[in-house]
């Protein structure tokens, strides 16, 4: 049977597996905590890891050299994860008032209350910090992920994610307003627990 | 510039996207408003903390090698040489005979490396297809559009899909619509429409197809799946299930004939 539209162009076998590797390798680290990050489970996370990596590899001969291996495999593994079970328990579980947000409406500036030297010490709180991601929504926690872990530029973001890059920017601008009100809200609550 | 910097503007800025033309005008503003550059320290100082943050999870050096493992092909699907010595027959004939062989062999192998190679890109699809129906069957949750109504069903893509579809008006006897999810196949959106028949479930994936035309049903089985492809429009479609071929290739051709337009 054909299956003509999903199946791939069929390029030379020799030197395909040692490029595969060569660029595939040095992002086991990033993909693995990515997919940990996402899955919030070690052994879901190897699963997404080695999901990814054998669906690259298969469909490897369709990609084009010289294109961005990176955004591609990334894009790969978010796929994965969205048809996993917990890829689709979490598009489930995403707040109403998420969806109902425009992706075009950047948010307000949060409106700081603390000093700027309160504010220095608790982004230099790295488990602080790491519990606002925990609190974020897949769609802003994948966007904090690969704009500032990854260090991925809007146009690579746009391609992982497949949306234009207008949603790319307004995604980031969502995200970490909502990374600075957890992050107010978790030293409030801390300063309640002392008092 | 005279208003503050945006949120916007603020994360391009520290994100280095700023085009230059904006760049020079927004370093000037930074250098006469106190607010504003207080507001991008901000940003910035997130930034740096989310960065150094989010590199949490380190890679167990045993699921590593586990993983470089998965991400070498089989050695065994190399293609080999068989290379046979002969004796010196000598001759020119000989010779010309050797060359014709060889090039055969080398044609042969060539033309059979190519067949396996896209033998074993249809198996990963086939396999990818499969998986995903059985995956919608185990999640045991209900569809992300869970209704019976096509029109309810169909604008439910719009935006989702770079491609539209319809819905057929009638469908077979005992075949119903259940609903249908977005899903991905070999990293592209794909509908999933589905059906049931009797208690049997259907799953009919939907994907934009590359614009020749080639409209001949194709089935095959898997592990007590049938699997049928068809080619509508722009469209192409692949429907699996358990249910007998027959009931399976109404409904295709249900689906088929709904995406040509009638006259």
């Amino acid at each position: 049977m054909a299956l003509l539209a999903w199946k791939r162009t069929v390029r030379g076998p020799t030197d395909q597996a040692s490029t595969f590797e060569a660029l595939a390798l040095p992002l086991l680290p990033a993909l693995y905590n990515t997919s940990s990050w996402l899955t919030r489970n070690p052994n879901d996370a190897e699963d997404l890891v080695q999901e990814a990596l054998l669906k690259a590899l298969r469909g490897f001969s369709s990609f084009e050299p010289g294109s961005n291996f990176k955004a591609w495999i990334f894009r790969i593994l978010r796929n994965s994860y969205l048809n996993s079970r917990a890829g689709i328990a979490a598009q489930r579980t995403v707040s109403l008032d998420e969806r109902l947000e425009a992706d075009s409406a950047y948010p307000e500036e949060v409106i700081e209350m603390t000093t700027p030297e309160t504010n220095f010490m608790r982004l230099s709180d790295r488990a602080a910090v790491q519990t606002a991601m925990e609190g974020l929504s897949p769609t802003l926690l994948e966007v904090i992920l690969l704009c500032d872990v990854e260090e991925m530029k809007y146009k690579e973001i746009a391609l992982v994610l497949d949306v234009p890059i207008g949603t790319v920017m307004s995604r980031i601008a969502r995200a970490r307003a909502a990374l600075r009100l957890q992050l107010a809200g978790n030293a409030a609550l801390n300063r309640e627990t002392r008092a | 510039m005279s208003h503050h910097l945006s949120a916007a503007m603020l994360d391009s800025l520290i994100d280095g996207e700023l085009p230059e033309t904006q760049s020079a005008e927004v370093s000037e503003h930074l250098s006469q408003c106190p607010s504003c550059t207080s507001a991008a320290l901000r940003h910035s100082l997130l930034k740096a903390s989310s960065a150094t943050a989010g590199h949490r999870y380190a890679i167990p050096p045993d699921v590593e090698q586990r993983l470089r493992r998965e991400a070498r092909p089989n050695s065994s699907a190399e293609p080999r040489r068989n290379v046979k010595e002969r004796s010196h027959w000598g001759g020119l004939t000989a010779i010309a005979v050797l060359a014709l062989l060889a090039c055969t062999a080398v044609i042969l192998m060539q033309r059979h490396i190519r067949n396996s190679q896209a033998a074993s890109a249809e198996q990963a699809i086939f396999t990818e297809v499969c998986d995903l129906h059985i995956a919608t069957l185990a999640a045991n949750q209900p569809p992300q559009v869970l209704s019976s109504d096509r029109h309810t069903v169909k604008p439910w893509f719009q935006g989702k899909l770079p491609f539209s579809f319809n819905l057929p008006d009638d469908l077979p006897s005992n075949a119903r619509l259940d609903g249908a999810n977005l899903t991905y196949i070999n990293d592209r959106p794909v509908a999933q429409l589905l059906y049931s028949i009797g208690g049997h479930h259907v799953s009919v994936f939907l994907n934009e197809g590359p614009p020749y035309v080639l409209a001949n049903l194709a089935h095959a089985e898997r592990q007590g799946f049938h699997v049928m492809e068809f080619r509508a429009a722009h469209l192409e479609g692949v429907a699996v299930s358990d249910v007998g071929p027959a009931a399976l290739a109404e409904l295709v051709r249900a689906v088929e004939d709904a995406q040509t337009p009638r006259g």
